[in-house]
């Protein structure tokens, strides 16, 4: 009865993520090949391990463990795991190097974790390892940004098309004429590739006569995006009608820059994520808008598909298609920053 | 022989180190000493001592070397360019790899030697070039933004693969690469006059050796080493990135140092940089079986790192007065003799 009733469990698991995936399958832009589709052909294992009673292991790899939404994500994951009384959750850095990544999920697969929540900085390169890991009956969810080969679930952030929205604000806002500079995240970042393949793709086809002046990385970081900024302003001077930042930190750094600068208000400024700074700079004019995701819930929706794997006899290692969860997002500007209350901030 | 005998006491010491690390981790973890474990560690362990045996020689020059892992990098980049847009057959693209990975290493070499840039500047700075060369090659999308594509080829798939037992190929090449090195610097004359080179400059440039050459040989063997390096990382993960490798560069010298290299030059192997190699692994995969939170593990790891480096200053100052003193006590006795 016990066995019939795991089986129907997964069975009942295995339909709603597919049914989960194909309705965001035709949202996605992913081109990672992470794609929502079916999980076809899915295979079952017998767990040794319950979840309710046994000591559970689970490990938290963002791309680089200091940054805000990295925290909001593991904030939110060890808020639901916390429900489990045996459940220890621990964060691990790779500092931003994919190689670093990949060998910690190695040593992780080698040591027995029972589930690893994993942003992964290269889709290619984390494939191996993510393997290793769900062949070893060691769901992997990913957080934002998946692998190339499949694994247990995908809970992410818009990224392509949050780029797209930006520029539509941007576009619209200049009335399709001026000129933009752009603030890219670290070269080859996957994240940063998306927004700006998503801003390139709108500013390309709906906004052929505003000018991209500029394009440089400031690695995520807010200082060397003030640094950027001022660089821009002081080659560009008045010619800057716009600024795109592939995140909110590197926004917040061009709106200091502005400020400073003298030039605040002239300027639009655009980020990306919705971290609570950026929303509080909003709130006092130094930056336009930024398109917000609730890291925290989107941490607590991982951990929730997480166990939901564990409780079953669903074996994640033999999906052929990576079921996809996609955040909703929320474009935010002066108008709306207050409906962001303060339990939605990260 | 008295060197011969302080290079074996500091390899001892440090192997009693790595055997007390170790130990310690097997008995306070469970998971530690499983086959699954033992061969995941040797196999990432290898990727920092393939580039570290080639670090260790710079480092026995009297020199360094800071741009391994990024030519490793660069290795891997050319490999990945000419795969996706040239359509050329496998043993071009390795054969043309290597060539870049000797080129960058006797490029290194001519910046040291002949321009006589003190290496850490100098390979501080060819780093950032073969850096700048791995963002020039980068796979680009249609949107011209930098991305990485799969190298969809079952013989490079292969290079990352194991044999029945569970070892890699990658943790074979590195014993077996540390080996030929180990016989080559002991056994042969280059590899004295390497020793030679990094002890005493003058001298061994008035006994006839060239310090051009020395430097180019130690270099384009840390190229070589980087090549190969780069095909196992290619084999591992089936692509790369312009961040690829970056990361072991300071990793291969910590290595080399803790497994008693010397920076004066001179002093170090490959059967102390293995040690070495494997104390910083076996380090980093214990500290993960502790639910220490990132800032922790940082921390504990850094404070063993740096102890062992203190030690190894401090040894090395030991060891030098007690040769002054010998030396002092060798002369009284042969003015006495007199």
């Amino acid at each position: 009865m016990k066995k019939f009733a795991k089986i129907l469990v997964s069975s009942l698991l295995a339909v709603t993520l597919a049914a989960c995936g194909s309705a965001n399958a035709d949202n996605s832009s992913d081109d990672s090949g992470t794609d929502a589709t079916s999980t076809s052909g899915v295979g079952f294992v017998e767990r040794t391990k319950n979840p309710y009673e046994d000591e559970m292991r689970f490990a938290w790899i963002p791309t680089n463990a200091t940054e805000a939404n990295a925290t909001a994500w593991g904030n939110g994951i060890r808020e639901e795991l916390s429900y489990w009384p045996n459940a220890t959750l621990n964060v691990f850095d790779p500092e931003r190097s994919a190689e670093q990544q990949a060998k910690i999920v190695s040593d992780l697969v080698a040591q027995g974790y029972d589930g690893i929540f994993l942003q992964t900085i290269n889709p290619d390169i984390l494939s191996a390892s993510v393997r290793e890991a769900e062949e070893a009956g060691i769901p992997v969810v990913c957080i934002n940004m998946g692998t190339t080969e499949p694994h247990a679930a995908l809970v992410s952030m818009t990224d392509f098309e949050a780029g797209q929205v930006i520029a539509r604000r941007i576009g619209d806002a200049l009335g399709g004429e001026g000129n933009v500079v752009i603030i890219e995240a670290t070269v080859g970042a996957v994240r940063g590739v998306r927004l700006q393949d998503g801003f390139m793709s709108v500013m390309q086809a709906e906004y052929p006569n505003i000018k991209i002046l500029d394009s440089q990385p400031a690695d995520w970081n807010m200082e060397k995006a003030q640094n950027l900024m001022n660089d821009y302003l002081t080659k560009y001077g008045d010619d800057i009608d716009a600024v795109f930042a592939h995140n909110d930190q590197m926004a917040e750094g061009a709106g200091m820059a502005v400020q400073n600068a003298g030039k605040q208000g002239d300027i639009i400024i655009w980020g990306a994520n919705g971290e609570r700074k950026a929303l509080e700079y909003i709130e006092d004019g130094i930056i336009t808008g930024t398109v917000y995701t609730n890291c925290k819930d989107q941490g607590k929706t991982a951990a929730r598909i997480m166990m939901l794997y564990l409780n079953s006899n669903l074996d994640t290692g033999s999906f052929t298609k990576t079921p996809v969860t996609k955040m909703p997002p929320i474009t935010v500007d002066a108008s709306n920053v207050d409906t962001i209350t303060e339990d939605m901030r990260w | 022989m008295k060197q011969m005998r302080q290079e074996t006491v500091r390899r001892i010491i440090s192997l009693v180190l790595l055997v007390v690390l170790t130990g310690f981790f097997i008995a306070t973890t469970d998971t530690f000493l499983s086959w699954a474990n033992i061969t995941s560690m040797l196999r990432e362990a290898a990727f920092v001592g393939i580039i570290a045996i080639g670090v260790t020689t710079c480092i026995i020059t009297g020199g360094n070397n800071l741009s391994g892992g990024l030519t490793m990098g660069m290795c891997c980049m050319v490999f990945a360019h000419l795969y996706k847009y040239t359509g050329m057959s496998l043993i071009m693209l390795v054969l043309i790899s290597l060539l870049a990975g000797l080129a960058a290493g006797a490029f290194n070499g001519f910046v040291v030697a002949i321009l006589q840039v003190p290496d850490f500047v100098a390979t501080l700075s060819t780093g950032m070039i073969f850096q700048g060369i791995t963002y020039v090659l980068a796979i680009r999308n249609q949107y011209g933004s930098i991305t990485s594509e799969m190298i969809k080829n079952q013989t490079v798939a292969s290079w990352g693969g194991k044999l029945p037992n569970g070892i890699y190929y990658v943790t074979i090449a590195w014993i077996v690469m540390s080996l030929i090195m180990q016989f080559f610097l002991k056994k042969t004359k280059t590899g004295t006059y390497i020793y030679a080179m990094g002890a005493n400059r003058k001298s061994a440039e008035y006994s006839g050796i060239s310090y051009v050459k020395i430097k180019m040989i130690a270099f384009i063997i840390a190229g070589f080493c980087s090549f190969v390096g780069a095909m196992f990382i290619l084999g591992r993960n089936g692509t790369c990135d312009v961040t690829t490798g970056a990361a072991y560069s300071l990793q291969a010298i910590s290595a080399a140092v803790i497994g008693g290299a010397a920076f004066s030059g001179g002093r170090g192997d490959m059967i102390g940089t293995f040690i070495g190699v494997m104390f910083l692994q076996v380090l980093r995969n214990g500290v993960l079986k502790f639910n220490m939170t990132t800032a922790q593990q940082a921390v504990i790891s850094g404070i063993i790192i740096v102890l062992m480096l203190v030690f190894d200053a401090y040894y090395n100052e030991f060891m030098q007065k007690r040769t002054t003193r010998a030396a002092a006590i060798a002369r009284e006795k042969e003015g006495k003799g007199k």
